[in-house]
């Protein structure tokens, strides 16, 4: 493999207040590699977008810290930077999008200037040039009527426009990575794939690297070429999307891929995993998915796994595979 | 937008007719008789029953309700407010002297309010629970808490008396070369409107504070973030543009209440403004000068209203499109 293009080792965002000290993140290790698709998978409440806030150093304060670790990228690492050095980074070399389309733009300023302004930050182009070019990206996400659309409001766009203008803006710089936090859950499902195609479509014309999460294996299957399974805020396998979808080790990523939807007498129907997510801010000692875990025994309930690599290439937290 | 006015413009008339019809009916609810005032009690006129229907004659008094009220709508409409029983003058002429006083009173006050409720507001929230903000807000809860009155009074005893910085009476000094300069109008404004709002910017503190504190958790703002913008054009771009505009809202529906708040602050002062007028009018039963400024108040209110409504228009592009 490529010298890859982040590289993240034992990040830890912890949620530090008088009362409790919610582990959120706690040890993550993953690479991403140039212009390929990472897919981090995981069930609501596993940290995954912490882990995505927490590469772009968006972690909400004050009592949500990075605690330890690095996240290197491109050579760098982004936790040393001043929040200056870190700005010039954000947006320009690194994109985010959100979950909420709806909420994650402004709603008072037009579209155009929401894409224009991050020209102007980092390309230090002129307004009018930056309308400009916020029309020529509308259209290359997909608006017919970019002339016009610069000029509207978020509110007068449709969910899934909304998540194509937030994609132009992301990419606007063409960044090296592109973080996209479950980025067609709140959409419905024909938008839902027309999203992912755009992504596709973008990362093969720019070599953008992508961060995808999702708690939609489906998703993953489709898009990611190495998928990390995050548990409780820690990586419990990661391995390149072959591997884990031919060859799933261990007990809670199995336990994932029963439970994708299947369709069942005309009825579909979610086999989840029984039990909950563990709190955060209280998770067993041993193995974190012990509890819930169909293999555990008597020894995952005193330990926790360490991290191994089973095969080359393939890491597994768990003890007894 | 301009349509947007419009429509608004044109549904204020029934509102007025509805307020012109309240207030009408609630001057003649009010107990005691104008000329039972000014003749009654007069010991040098003989006859007074007589007199007292002579002058219920002249000014249409004797006649029915109903009456009167198209009377008086067909006057207003037409410009004219009537006479004031008390003064022997045109009511439009008590009020264009008064009327221009009380507004440039509540206009400086709501720039006072403004100039430092907004920015102190914003401070507080950048640095939220550290000291600027602890100390401000408890001496914004004070201010919050104690009448108007007392700070005027405490205004007074402070910058007037004691320390004779500041005058206290009226709005221009007398019988001074300088009297009436901008300068000395200035002077003369400063306590007053400095009483009048500071109530008003405690409440404008706290109000923008907590909209400022609101708004740094949208996701919106976590997405100028990720843009990489930096943190002033964050605050002022994306926190402060939309954390404004529940201001300009209730700063268009306070227009109205500085004014009726006017009233009491202008009677320690000796403000010649409509306070006076108003609270003359009412222990005299000056009818038609009790209709005028009860009128006028309901008038600041409706257009303060609509300031509000235009200001949030032009602000916010949801309300605008609708
Ligand atoms: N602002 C916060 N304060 C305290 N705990 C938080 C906060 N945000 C998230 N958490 C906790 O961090 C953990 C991980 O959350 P998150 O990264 O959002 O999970 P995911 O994105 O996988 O659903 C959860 O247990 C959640 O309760
Ligand atoms: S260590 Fe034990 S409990 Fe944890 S996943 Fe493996 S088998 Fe299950
Ligand atoms: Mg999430």
């Amino acid at each position: 493999m490529a010298e890859p293009l982040l590289k993240v080792r034992n990040l830890k965002t912890y949620f530090i207040s008088k009362e409790a000290q919610v582990k959120a993140v706690d040890g993550v290790d993953f690479d991403v590699a140039p212009g390929k698709v990472l897919g981090i998978v995981g069930e609501s409440g596993s940290g995954k977008s912490m882990t995505s806030l927490s590469l772009m150093r968006l972690v909400p304060g004050p009592q949500g810290r990075i605690v330890e670790g690095e996240v290197t990228f491109e050579g760098t690492d982004l936790l040393k930077l001043t929040e200056r050095q870190m700005s010039d980074v954000r947006g320009n070399r690194m994109g985010m999008i959100f979950q909420e389309p709806m909420t994650a733009l402004n709603p008072v300023l037009k579209i155009g200037e929401q894409i224009g302004e991050v020209l102007i930050r980092h390309r230090r182009v002129s307004k009018a040039e930056a309308k400009k070019q916020s029309i020529g990206l509308l259209r290359s996400v997909g608006f017919p009527r970019a002339e016009q659309i610069v000029d509207e409001y978020p509110h007068q766009l449709s969910g899934g426009m909304r998540q194509r203008a937030m994609i132009a803006m992301a990419m606007a710089c063409q960044p090296k990575l592109l973080i996209a936090d479950e980025p067609t859950t709140a959409l419905d499902v024909t938008i839902q794939a027309q999203v992912l195609d755009l992504m596709r479509s973008l990362k093969n014309k720019n070599g953008t690297a992508i961060i995808l999460i999702t708690h939609d294996l489906g998703v993953i299957a489709e898009m990611a070429d190495d998928v990390v399974v995050m548990y409780g805020g820690q990586v419990v396998e990661s391995a390149t999307a072959d591997a884990v979808f031919d060859d799933p080790l261990h007990p809670y990523t199995t336990a994932l891929m029963e439970s994708i939807p299947v369709i069942d007498q005309d009825r579909e129907r979610l086999a989840s995993i029984p039990g909950t997510v563990p709190s955060a801010a209280n998770f067993p000692s041993g193995c974190r998915f012990a509890p819930r875990c169909a293999m555990a025994q008597e020894s995952c309930h005193q330990r926790m796994p360490e991290l191994r690599e089973l095969k080359p290439g393939h890491y597994v937290r768990c003890d007894l595979v | 937008m301009v349509s947007y006015v419009i429509r608004r413009l044109l549904g204020l008339i029934p509102t007025l007719f509805i307020i012109t019809v309240i207030v009408f009916s609630l001057m003649h609810l009010m107990p005691g008789n104008a000329f039972q005032a000014l003749v009654g009690l007069n010991p040098h006129i003989k006859d007074a029953a007589k007199v007292i229907a002579q002058r219920m004659a002249n000014s249409g008094l004797n006649l029915s309700w109903p009456q009167q009220y198209v009377n008086w709508i067909v006057n207003l409409l037409h410009g004219n407010l009537g006479t004031s029983f008390e003064f022997q003058q045109p009511v439009t002429t008590l009020i264009g002297t008064a009327l221009p006083n009380t507004v440039t009173l509540a206009l400086t006050a709501e720039l006072i309010i403004l100039i430092i409720g907004i920015p102190i507001g914003v401070f507080q929230a950048n640095r939220v629970n550290k000291g600027f903000d602890i100390s401000t807000s408890l001496f914004a809860v004070l201010l919050y808490s104690v009448p108007g009155f007392i700070f005027a009074l405490f205004l007074i005893f402070i910058f007037s008396f004691t320390l004779n910085w500041l005058p206290s009476m009226g709005t221009v000094t007398a019988a001074v070369p300088w009297s009436g300069d901008l300068g000395d109008r200035i002077q003369h404004l400063i306590l007053p409107a400095t009483a009048l709002a500071l109530p008003s910017v405690a409440y404008y503190t706290r109000l923008m504070r907590a909209n400022t504190l609101q708004v740094f958790f949208q996701d919106y703002v976590r997405t100028a973030r990720a843009k990489g913008l930096r943190s002033g054009r964050v605050l002022f771009r994306h926190v402060l543009r939309n954390a404004i505009i529940p201001i300009t809202t209730q700063f268009g529906f306070d227009i109205g209440g500085l004014v009726g708040g006017a009233v009491i602050l202008e009677q320690i002062f000796t403000w010649p403004g409509m306070g006076e007028l108003t609270i003359n009018a009412n222990l005299n039963r000056d009818y038609p000068v009790i209709l005028a400024t009860t009128l006028i108040f309901a008038v600041m209110v409706l257009l303060g209203n609509l300031i509000a409504d235009i200001l949030l228009a032009s602000m916010d592009p949801r309300v605008r499109y609708n």
